[in-house]
């Protein structure tokens, strides 16, 4: 089976919209530049900017590096093998900002009103138990990859705002959580909504709440690059934004607000199928595709509240140190910043 | 007790190893088996004791056996056979401890043994402390240990330098002539079969058959080396096994 | 010819015989090992200080001395340690002795020898990592799955050396046993089992660094505190100091380990020549 890794599958909920608070930079001089990305639909923004040729017009001679996990293309962005990246934040990445290797630039994707979001998830025999709300999971094991996950995150914050108390399970893998839900080794969980629902379909898990209830206005992944990017190559920084953000724009444009009708939205499965789920055959992988469409954010906005307590967070838990301020993990100065 | 075999023969596969071998082994005596390599001699002994069954005939074991024996057919063998994480005392309480005897019996047993064979110092030795004679001794003494029957000593003395191989044929000598026991006694060494054999069995070269049975009647404890009379046995035995031991040897050579 | 010379040794030129002999024998050499690590040691601190080697290559030693001074003074070393001396301690010893007790069935059995070597052989390359979720429902995410996932890995290795062992087991003494009439029993308790011994101890060090390096892996499922816990965690969260520190506690262990099974080698097998 193919295993998940979680930031991939938030990567599903993709959806952007125009950078109009983005001036168009001077153009730079065909740069060499390397973009780490995931095959989902939350790396549209990139797809997008790539296929059309945006990345070409700022100058850009993007070389697309794709991951099977977003941890190690955070790594692959300190080492200086790839230029930028879009990820979740983890405890992991703050890690990699505090060394002075990465710094996070704009924003990827956030949980908003109106658009469904991430689900919590209980087993069968916890729900037949009597877990039918957040409230019930006292005691509770809670599902996640790697502690510092933002599936540790969203536990904690969903336990700390019931006042109960919850058991991690580390399970490395998205694959392994969802098999130890399935068999109820372990009782919860949250997850994507296009996840979540055939999981609760099938009967084997029930949702029983969203994740957005917990956590408002979660800034789920984030576009982030080199410290040396961000500081030393304001031009380079700015050009990739710019083309980027017209990608993503592209992509809410088609998917979201549909104002191409079926033909553009047909247009842009097909460009997004050249990199997504281009293992099966283009009727399989359509619905896929359409069910993972997500906002992503417009002119890569980026919620600095949500950031600031995803940064406590891990601070409290010790899972950071505790010196890390705000601006060293994130650099505010390339996008509009919420918060 | 004595022993008898009623034509023994032997094969492993395609190769005739003994044939129609009939033979008493008298009770007291020491019977010497001499004859060349490959003659199947050590295989008639594992036979005698059990260990092996041959394809034809039988081995009988004839009259009562000794009061308080534990083991009526007992080896001492080539390489000592000792185990080398028990102490002397340990490897003779091995063979003592399946009988269910008092502590305090095995004790006794064990320090009369290590008398016997002067090895009461080395009681708590290991064997990997000890030159090969004095492991030759501790599996005597525990062959003792079990008051056999009879013994049936395989090569004992092959694996000694000749002084050692004297000086413990003197100990069985005496071992012999203070208590006489019965045992069948293997080599390939012609002075040993002379020094300790009341009767000396000489097996031709495969299949092994028997060649000529030799009687020795001066007493154990007066055998010297300069007599006459143990010089000609000697000479006559060397004789009798000289052509068999070269065609033997021949053989070998030549891959048969 | 030799006469010759010797005649005109004092014309002819003398020379001392070369030595030829000599190396191909290890020493004990004390200490050497301890210089060895400060050194290196000493340039790691050395180059993260001065800045040669970046804060994203490696953790500085201090800090990883530091961060263990601090992870044993907080109290968290010995929650987890506990639990992971306690998966390490049931899962070898379970493992191990279902080895040890396969191994002289193999060893003494013909028939269990055509049955199970063949299997051993199948299960011995398999990677027990790739078996964990499979363990997982079997065992059940707690503390099962992760005794089996040690005691599987473990118990390859100790039944190839235990059969292996007693194969090993001097013929002679057996034939000698049965010659003075021992029971079987007493052939294979007092006979087989201590002969073996040397092979099922080599066997034993091998099985036992198995086990910790399984450890890890076994903690990846569902471990909220243990070693190999508190290093997939680091390296998740790219926190070199925890990672090296966690990384050094797993070789103290190991250490402790291969020195345990060194004196209990010294103790049982003093017999040895």
């Amino acid at each position: 089976m193919s295993v998940f890794n979680r930031r991939q599958a938030l990567g599903l909920m993709g959806g952007a919209a125009a950078l109009a608070t983005l001036p168009m930079p001077a153009i730079a001089q065909n740069r060499k530049v390397v973009l780490g990305a995931l095959r989902f639909t939350s790396h549209a923004g990139s797809f997008v900017a790539y296929e059309r040729g945006y990345f070409a017009e700022a100058g850009l001679d993007v070389e697309l590096k794709f991951f099977q996990a977003a941890q190690p293309m955070a790594v692959a962005i300190a080492s200086g093998d790839v230029d930028f990246g879009v990820t979740a934040i983890s405890g992991g990445l703050i890690s990699l900002a505090q060394k002075g290797a990465v710094k996070v630039i704009g924003g990827g994707l956030s949980e908003e009103a109106g658009i469904d979001g991430q689900k919590i998830l209980v087993s069968d025999a916890a729900f037949q138990a009597g877990v039918t709300s957040p409230a019930a999971l006292n005691g509770k094991t809670f599902g996640m990859t790697t502690a510092g996950s933002s599936f540790h995150y969203m536990g904690s914050k969903i336990a700390a705002k019931e006042g109960i108390e919850l058991k991690f399970k580390p399970l490395q893998k998205v694959g392994a959580v969802i098999g130890a839900l399935k068999s109820g080794q372990i009782d919860a969980w949250s997850i994507v909504p296009h996840i979540a629902k055939p999981l609760a379909g099938s009967g084997a898990v029930h949702i029983i709440g969203n994740v957005a209830d917990y956590v408002p206005d979660y800034q789920v992944t984030t576009l982030f690059t080199s410290e040396k990017n961000a500081g030393n190559e304001r031009d380079l920084t700015k050009s990739f934004l710019s083309a980027y953000s017209k990608g993503a724009a592209d992509y809410n444009a088609a998917m979201i607000a549909q104002t191409g009708g079926d033909e553009a939205l047909n247009a842009m499965v097909d460009l997004l199928h050249k990199h997504v789920y281009n293992d099966q055959p283009r009727e399989k992988a359509a619905p896929s595709i359409v069910n993972g469409t997500m906002r992503l954010n417009e002119g890569a906005a980026l919620n600095l509240a949500s950031v600031k307590d995803q940064l406590e967070w891990f601070q409290a838990e010790d899972l950071v140190s505790k010196d890390i301020t705000l601006e060293t993990l994130v650099d505010g100065s390339y996008v509009e910043t919420r918060g | 007790m004595e022993i008898r075999l009623d034509a023994v023969g032997h094969r492993y596969d395609a190769v005739e190893v003994l044939r129609d071998i009939s033979l008493t082994i008298p009770a007291g005596k020491i019977t010497c088996i001499i004859g060349p390599s490959g003659c199947g001699k050590s295989t008639l002994l594992r036979f005698i004791g059990g260990l092996e069954q041959p394809t034809l005939g039988n081995v009988f074991q004839v009259g009562e056996q000794p009061d308080g024996c534990l083991n009526a057919l007992t080896y001492i063998f080539q390489d000592f056979a000792l185990l080398p994480w028990r102490t002397v005392a340990g490897n003779i309480s091995l063979v003592l401890e399946d009988h269910g005897l008092p502590k305090d019996r095995i004790d006794s047993v064990i320090t009369d043994v290590l008398a016997r064979t002067n090895l009461s110092d080395f009681a708590n030795a290991l064997p990997k402390q000890l030159s090969g004679g004095m492991k030759q001794r501790v599996a005597i003494a525990r062959a003792l240990a079990v008051n056999p029957a009879v013994l049936l000593m395989d090569e004992p003395l092959s694996a000694l330098d000749s002084q050692t191989r004297d000086l413990l044929m003197e100990d069985l000598v005496s071992l012999w002539s203070r208590t006489p026991f019965t045992a069948v006694y293997v080599t390939h060494n012609l002075q040993e079969a002379v020094r300790l054999g009341h009767q000396i069995v000489v097996l031709s070269r495969r299949p092994g058959r028997i060649h000529e049975v030799v009687t020795i009647d001066a007493p154990l404890d007066q055998r010297r080396t300069a007599d006459p009379d143990l010089q000609q046995k000697h000479d006559h035995l060397w004789h009798l096994m000289r052509d068999e031991a070269r065609a033997a040897d021949a053989e070998l050579v030549h891959g048969a | 010819m030799a006469l010759e010379t010797s005649a005109h040794d004092n014309d002819t030129p003398a020379r001392p015989v070369p030595y030829r002999g000599g190396g191909f024998r290890p020493r004990h050499k004390r200490g050497v090992g301890l210089i060895v690590f400060a050194i290196l040691i000493a340039i790691a601190e050395l180059g993260t200080r001065q800045g040669w080697i970046s804060a994203l290559t490696l953790p500085k030693p201090s800090d990883v001395f530091w961060t263990l001074v601090e992870f044993w003074q907080s109290g968290r070393l010995t929650q987890n340690l506990f639990p992971s001396l306690t998966r390490l301690v049931v899962g070898a010893f379970l493992g191990t002795l279902a080895g040890i007790g396969t191994g002289l069935m193999i060893g003494l059995f013909s028939a269990a020898r055509a049955g199970f070597v063949p299997l051993v052989a199948a299960i011995f390359p398999i990677p027990k990592i790739a078996l964990l979720p499979l363990f997982v429902i079997w065992f059940g995410i707690d503390e099962g799955s992760k005794y089996a996932l040690i005691a599987f890995g473990t118990f390859t290795p100790t039944v190839v050396a235990t059969y292996g062992a007693v194969d090993n087991v001097d013929r002679t003494l057996i034939r000698m046993g049965q010659s003075f009439g021992l029971s079987w029993m007493s052939i294979v308790r007092k006979i087989v089992l201590p002969g073996a011994m040397p092979g099922i101890l080599s066997g034993l060090r091998i099985s036992l660094a198995i086990a910790i390096i399984l450890l890890v892996a076994a903690e990846m499922l569902g471990a909220e505190y243990g070693i190999g816990a508190y290093i997939l965690q680091a390296g998740s969260l790219y926190d070199l100091d925890r990672l090296f520190a966690g990384v050094v506690i797993l070789s103290l262990l190991g250490v402790v380990v291969s020195f345990g099974v060194g004196k209990l080698e010294t103790r049982l097998l003093r017999w040895r020549v």
